[in-house]
C-alpha cells in the first residue's frame, strides 16, 4: 500500500471517531456543533500524558477519554436545559471557549534539552510516543482501525440493548420517553459524556499521528464536518458515520480534477444529498430493509 | 578506561540530542498551487530520504496532499521537491526524514502567488 493510500485511510479512521461521537448525540436527538472541543481535549490530554509525563499511549488515551467525558458532561449540565438549535449554539460557544483556553495554555517542561508542552498559539510539538517507538504509518493505520472497530462494535451492541432503545426513544420523543419512566436528563447527560469520550479518543490518536497539535486544529470547521459525516452516512446504524467520512474524503479525493474548485463541488454534492436523503444514506428505513432481506 | 567507557556511553546520547531543523524556500511554478520547494536541512546532512506532505491546520485531515519524495541537489543538505497544494493559505508541511537521521518535522508556511513565507505567531504575552 502506498503512503498516500495509508494517509487517506488513517484520516478516515481518525475522523470516524468524532463522526461517531456526533452520531451518538444525533440519535439521542441532540445536534452538537462542539464535538471538536472534546477531540481537542483528548489530543492535549494524551499529548501531555505521553510527551511530558512519559506515560504509555494506552494510558494516555484512557486519561484523554476520561477528561473528554468529564469536559463534555460539564458542558452538558447547563446546555441540556436548552433544546434544538439553542443547544447546538451552546455547544458551539463552549467549544470556542475551550479552543481559546488552548490558546492561553502555556505549560512546558525541559526534556532532553527541548521545551516540550503546549505553548498557546505556537502549538504543542514533540508528541512523539508513536514515532519514537518506530511505529510505521501502516502499523499506526492498523492501530487506528483496530481501535475504531472495537468502538463501533461497542456502540452497535449498546444500540441493540435496552439502554440503546431508551436512547433512540429519547431522540424520537423525549416527553414520551419521560412518561415511560426514562430519566431524560440523566440519560442525555450520559450520552453527552460518552460522545465526549469518543471524540477525545480520536483526538488522542490524532495528536500521536501528527506529532504536533495547535488550537486551530479544533475550530468550527472540524465540528461542522463531524456533524456532516454523521448526517451524510445516515442515522440508522453506527456504521453510517464511517460511510459518511469515507464518502467525504473519497469525494474530496475523487474530485481532484476540479482542483481549487473541488470544495465548492463537494459542498454542492453534500447539499443535494441532504435534500434527497435528510437522515443520510444508511437511514433507519434502509437499515430495516437490509435486516428484513436476510 | 573509565573515561573511555563514559565517552562511549555518552556518544549516542549526544547524537540523539542533535536535533535536525529545516527551512523551505518555495516558488510558484506557474501551474495553479504547485510550488517548487528547496529544502535546507540544518545540520546539512547528505543522503537523507525526505518525504513531504502537507495539511491545513484549520481543516485537519480534510485536505490530503499526495506525499512526494525530495531529491538531493548538488549542495549537501539541500533537497528539492514539488508540492501540489489545493489552495493558497497556511499549510503545515510535514517532513519525514529517514536514512542517516530519522525524524519528523512540521513547518508552518503561508503559501500565496509569490511563494511561501514562514508563519509568525505572537509568542506568549509577558506577565504584567
Amino acid at each position: 500500500m502506498d503512503e498516500y493510500a495509508i494517509g487517506v485511510l488513517t484520516s478516515i479512521g481518525l475522523l470516524s471517531f468524532i463522526a461517531a461521537s456526533a452520531y451518538v448525540l444525533l440519535i439521542a436527538g441532540e445536534l452538537s456543533f462542539g464535538q471538536q472541543a472534546f477531540f481537542g481535549v483528548g489530543a492535549y490530554a494524551a499529548g501531555i500524558a505521553t510527551a511530558m509525563f512519559g506515560l504509555p499511549l494506552p494510558l494516555g488515551a484512557a486519561i484523554a477519554m476520561l477528561l473528554g467525558g468529564v469536559a463534555a458532561a460539564l458542558v452538558g449540565l447547563p446546555a441540556l436545559r436548552l433544546r434544538g438549535l439553542y443547544f447546538a449554539m451552546a455547544t458551539l460557544a463552549a467549544a470556542e471557549m475551550l479552543r481559546i483556553l488552548f490558546e492561553l495554555l502555556h505549560w512546558q517542561v525541559e526534556l532532553g534539552g527541548e521545551r516540550i508542552g503546549p505553548d498557546g498559539t505556537q502549538g504543542f510539538r514533540g508528541i512523539r510516543w508513536v514515532f519514537e517507538r518506530g511505529v510505521e504509518p501502516l502499523g499506526f493505520l492498523v492501530l487506528v482501525w483496530g481501535t475504531l472497530a472495537a468502538v463501533l462494535a461497542a456502540i452497535h451492541f449498546l444500540e441493540k440493548s435496552r439502554l440503546g432503545a431508551s436512547i433512540r426513544a429519547l431522540g424520537e420523543d423525549p416527553e414520551l420517553a419521560g412518561a415511560l419512566g426514562i430519566d431524560v436528563l440523566r440519560l442525555k447527560l450520559g450520552v453527552v459524556a460518552l460522545a465526549g469520550a469518543l471524540a477525545a479518543l480520536g483526538g488522542a490518536l490524532f495528536a500521536h499521528h501528527n506529532t504536533y497539535i495547535e488550537p486551530r486544529n479544533f475550530d468550527i470547521m472540524l465540528g461542522v464536518h463531524s456533524l456532516a459525516y454523521a448526517l451524510i452516512g445516515g442515522l440508522g446504524t453506527v456504521f453510517g458515520p464511517l460511510l459518511g467520512v469515507a464518502l467525504d474524503l473519497g469525494l474530496l479525493e475523487g474530485t481532484r480534477v476540479f482542483h481549487g474548485y473541488r470544495m465548492i463541488v463537494f459542498g454542492g454534492l453534500v447539499a443535494l444529498l441532504l435534500v434527497w436523503r435528510p437522515r443520510g444514506l444508511l437511514d433507519e428505513r434502509v437499515v430495516h430493509w437490509l435486516k428484513t432481506r436476510r | 578506561m573509565r573515561r573511555l567507557i563514559f565517552l562511549a556511553l555518552m556518544a549516542p546520547q549526544a547524537a540523539l540530542a542533535q536535533k535536525t531543523d529545516a527551512t523551505l524556500d518555495c516558488k510558484p511554478t506557474g501551474k495553479d498551487f504547485v510550488y517548487d520547494c528547496l529544502i535546507r536541512l540544518n545540520p546539512a546532512l547528505a543522503g537523507v530520504q525526505i518525504t513531504l506532505g502537507a495539511d491545513m491546520p484549520s481543516m485537519p485531515m480534510a485536505h490530503q496532499v499526495k506525499p512526494v519524495k525530495a531529491s538531493p541537489t548538488e549542495t549537501p543538505g539541500e533537497y528539492r521537491a514539488k508540492l501540489d497544494l489545493e489552495m493558497t493559505g497556511e499549510w503545515a508541511v510535514k517532513l519525514r526524514l529517514a536514512g542517516p537521521v530519522r525524524d519528523q518535522l512540521i513547518l508552518h508556511y503561508e503559501f500565496d502567488a509569490r511563494g511561501a513565507r514562514p508563519v509568525k505567531r505572537s509568542p506568549k504575552p509577558p506577565r504584567k
